[in-house]
């Protein structure tokens, strides 16, 4: 008999404040004029696992509870928050928001329109928070074991699993009301293979929004394991890897990581509303070859991006960024979308009730294209196959790089010697128009991602084909 | 008034929850609660952007029963739901297995003097909105006034007042105040297809010892105009001089690799290699939690160990691993008192500055690159290899003749640490890790 007892966190508190509260808080927060008013609200548990040298370390829960009361004057925002729900201490946020405003005059609220939320992306009958503890704790021991089996040179293992369930409330001046309830799990493992004094490290991961069933139907805890230590063996053989210039060839899926950084970032409406992105004057040009496509899109069902409402209370929809080739759309949070004279696109994220929404991506990909991906490879004289990624960084001006930690050469239209870590270099208007061929093997990432930006921390996920890049450098050392 | 109310509201709340986790059956019991007060304002061609002011509490819980560990984070500070995550971490704990090195430290036998460090400012609370605010519209007025600046990220003025209470089982109660305050800068300098970029900022915890927003503003201009129209120079290997914001960032991958976490798991190139030497001889890095006003600088560490100056590499010798309680128990040692959350961070985590003035060490540089800034990972505990993206300056005879970017670096720390040709003596304390100019034998660059 399988007992229930550890779930204990199910008295989820549930949004604090009656219908005529949320009313006058938002009267309070246009009490200088501001044009906008705001709540969200945000309850999330969370559990967290941890095995290591063959014993699990530590369990833990946390609990994230309060609500940000955000005032927007024409492109100015004040924000206050809290995480003491007394009607003071709220009422406290709501002035310290409104003050971003100075009139004499009060503005108004709309009367509300809930909104009914029609779709759910994702569509799972159990939420990680309710299922018992020893089942997790079980995902974990099988991941660390298979792991470990697979090789005697692995030598260390770190299994970790986590899982939230956030609740998040918006209501705002202009009568939207609206809930989104989301489940994230993810399993990761880390080896270390040792073999003569050299070490190497290995990763693989899954999750996203789903129940546990995932770990059954989609990517078991086994294979989870395996993988992590088949990279790290791998790697225990791979030489240096090169430097210099040369064709670069992304292996699908993980290397969505460049899409992220090189197109993802730039196309944030907030930069191109301050015209810090070299994007800022190109809305409507070519700006890649003609076969490339690329979108971001919150409505994936159980991706780790997806949410059925953003963090402002928009509907979001599936949004076009590059159509063949051409530059035609960027991804909106409700300010930018104001100020800019533009449909907000339901991309305003935050990490949570501390917060401002900022204008983010959620799963980021190119879509396929029309090459065979050996056809791809065979084209190259001699470059370098990218296999896995670790992540990468962009700044405004598109100088972007991203880290790749297991790769291969390519000699004469074949993979060959494995080779280790290197960052690659270059700048995005240079490299979309380098894109030489997409492959039609459009896969996704491992759903363990998650993408920085002033210092707020979100859930995301990238994908792509198999794509050729003509010239880029390597960070080798050889 | 109102300080000692709350002073004894939190300290009685810390001490009701260590009671009644052992009252529960916990062996052990550990509290500690954070009460921070934010204000940052961001401003960005002339107009207020955002403007945050807000207060939160939270509460972190450790208990430990038959030597197996649950922990709770909590931002719901309710008595009820404090109880109830209390009892249920004990009953958890049971699902996690034994471990005989699990724990708390035993009480320290002697207190730091907390005014001694200079940690809280009053100036801080007390400063006006309006002053605030003002700072960073003039900050980023000066930098603007500048011709060849063509665009601002914005300026920003940030304080915190932070109070951190521990509390525990083994009859540890201490709380300290704590300000911070940060004035910043970020611009942008040529065309849009051509742009380049850079900031500069200062944090401190005194108000006074803030640096102006004309040195500020002055500085994030001459940083941002020297990297216009860079270059893109040849693969080949070559020295490469790091500025003090690029040499504490290298520190920041040098103390992962001496973090006693990261030693215990086998995940650093330094396992197994104290006492030994692996480094040239300039070579001295250290960590001193005492230095008065320094942004490291505290008390006592997240498990009540008081802090104290550990002498990390001593003339290229491996002196300490940094520890927490258990990663000091795993490897034999003592706590150096660097635990931070479940891990182990650095206090003020330093090298010490050498004798050269940076324009020698440049004049002395034949040909080769100063790195100005890097983005992106390709950092490998493990192995020590280091990969990524860069922006520099080139010198030749000497002189630094224009700027290079879309390169990238590679090496590997140990290699770099027995490589350090020559050591600056512009040692600044500007974040928690820190270090002066340092000139490095050779890294391969890959370029064109």
């Amino acid at each position: 008999m399988k007992m229930n007892k550890f779930s204990t966190l199910n008295s989820e508190k549930t949004f604090p404040l009656s219908k005529r509260d949320i009313h006058n808080i938002l009267e309070l927060a246009l009490c200088l004029g501001a044009d906008f008013s705001e709540i969200f609200f945000e309850h999330r548990i969370h559990s967290f696992i941890h095995m290591e040298e063959d014993i699990i370390k530590e369990t833990s829960e946390s609990i994230v509870c309060g609500l940000g009361i955000r005032a927007i004057h024409q492109d100015r925002t004040g924000y206050g928050y809290t995480n003491d729900l007394a009607q003071e201490k709220i009422k406290k946020a709501a002035l310290t928001a409104a003050a971003i405003a100075d009139k004499k005059s009060k503005s108004h609220t709309a009367p509300f329109s809930p909104l009914i939320t029609l779709h759910n992306f994702y569509p799972i009958s159990r939420f990680p928070h309710q299922e018992p503890l020893e089942e997790k704790i079980a995902l974990v021991n099988r991941a660390y074991s298979s792991a470990q089996n697979f090789d005697q040179r692995i030598k260390k293992i770190k299994v970790i699993f986590s899982d939230s369930t956030q609740s998040i409330t918006v209501a705002n001046s202009e009568g939207v009301l609206v809930s989104d309830r989301r489940p994230l799990v993810k399993l990761t493992c880390l080896t270390i293979a040792e073999k003569k004094g050299r070490r190497e490290a290995g990763y693989c991961g899954g999750g996203g929004r789903v129940s546990l069933d995932y770990f059954q139907e989609r990517l078991t805890p086994e294979e989870i394991g395996q993988e992590a230590s088949k990279e790290a063996l791998l790697l225990l053989e791979a030489a240096e890897p090169p430097a210099g210039e040369m064709p670069v060839v992304l292996a699908p899926g993980h290397s969505g990581v460049l899409i992220h950084e090189a197109v993802g970032h730039l196309l944030e409406a907030d930069f191109n509303r301050k015209k810090t992105s070299v994007f800022w004057d190109k809305m409507g040009k070519m700006v890649g070859s003609s076969q490339l496509n690329i979108f971001d899109d919150p409505t994936i069902p159980f991706f780790r991006g997806s949410y059925n409402v953003d963090d402002e209370g928009t509907f979001p929809e599936k949004t076009v960024l590059i159509q063949r080739g051409r530059l035609v759309g960027m991804l909106q949070d409700r300010l930018s979308a104001k100020v800019m004279h533009m449909a907000a696109t339901g991309h305003g994220r935050r990490q949570d009730f501390t917060n401002i929404p900022l204008p983010r991506m959620s799963n980021t990909y190119v879509d396929r294209g029309e090459h065979d991906p050996e056809e791809i490879i065979r084209s190259v004289k001699r470059g370098f196959y990218a296999h896995r990624f670790q992540g990468g960084q962009v700044e405004d001006s598109g100088k972007f790089t991203f880290t790749v930690s297991s790769g291969s050469l390519i000699e004469e239209g074949r993979l060959t010697a494995p080779v280790k870590q290197a960052t690659l270099i270059g700048t995005n208007v240079d490299i979309l128009k380098k894109i030489e061929m997409l492959g039609s093997d459009l896969e996704f990432g491992l759903q363990t991602g998650t993408c920085g930006k002033e210092g707020q921390v979100v859930p995301v996920n990238d994908g792509c084909p198999t794509i050729k890049i003509s010239r880029m450098t390597v960070g080798g050392r050889r | 008034m109102r300080e000692k109310r709350e002073r004894s509201v939190l300290m009685g709340m810390a001490e009701g929850l260590v009671a009644l986790g052992k009252a529960h059956g916990a062996d052990e019991c550990e509290i500690t609660i954070v009460d921070a007060d934010e204000f940052n304002v961001d401003v960005r061609l002339g107009e207020i952007e955002n403007l945050v002011e807000a207060g939160s509490r939270s509460l972190n819980l450790r208990v430990i029963k038959d030597k197996k560990t649950a922990s709770v984070t909590s931002f719901d500070l309710s008595r009820e739901t404090l109880h109830r995550l209390i009892i249920s971490a004990i009953k958890r704990a049971e699902l996690s297995s034994t471990d005989e090195f699990s724990g708390l430290p035993s009480l320290p036998r002697k207190e730091v003097d907390i005014t001694a460090l200079e940690l809280y400012d009053p100036e801080i609370p007390a400063l006006s909105p309006r002053k605030k605010i003002s700072l960073a519209l003039q900050t980023e007025k000066i930098a603007l006034s500048h011709k060849g600046i063509t665009n601002s990220h914005g300026a920003s003025f940030e304080t915190r007042e932070i109070r951190t209470l521990l509390a525990n089982s083994n009859g540890f109660l201490q709380e300290y105040k704590e300000t911070f305050c940060s004035l910043s800068v970020g611009l942008q300098a040529g065309e849009t297809d051509s742009r380049v970029e850079d900031f500069w900022f200062c944090a401190k915890r005194n108000f006074h010892e803030l640096d102006t927003p004309e040195d500020i503003a002055q500085k994030a201009v001459t940083r941002t105009l020297r990297l216009i129209n860079p270059r893109k120079i040849r693969t080949q290997p070559a020295s490469v001089i790091f500025e003090p914001l690029m040499t504490s960032w290298l520190l920041g991958f040098l103390f992962t690799c001496v973090s006693g976490t990261s030693i215990y798991q086998k995940a650093s190139f330094l396992v197994d290699k104290l006492r030994e030497k692996i480094a040239c001889d300039n070579v001295n890095v250290y960590d001193h939690g005492l230095l008065p006003s320094k942004l490291g600088t505290r008390p006592f560490d997240g498990e009540g160990t008081p802090s104290q100056r550990t002498t990390v590499i001593e003339k290229g010798v491996l002196n300490n691993y940094l520890c927490n309680t258990y990663a000091a128990r795993k490897l034999k040692l003592k706590s150096t008192g660097n635990s931070e959350g479940k891990d182990v961070g650095p206090t003020n985590f330093y090298f010490q500055a050498g004798k050269l003035t940076p324009e020698k060490i440049i004049a002395s540089m034949d040909k080769g690159l100063i790195l100005v800034r890097t983005i992106g990972l390709g950092l490998n505990p493990i192995t020590g290899d280091i990969s990524r993206g860069a922006f520099g300056l080139w010198v030749e005879k000497g002189e630094v003749i224009y700027p290079v970017s879309e390169i990238t670096i590679s090496g590997n720390l140990s290699e770099i640490l027995n490589n350090i040709e020559a050591v600056g003596e512009d040692l600044e304390f500007r974040s928690p890790f820190s270090g002066p100019t340092v000139k490095v034998g050779e890294l391969m660059i890959a370029g064109e």
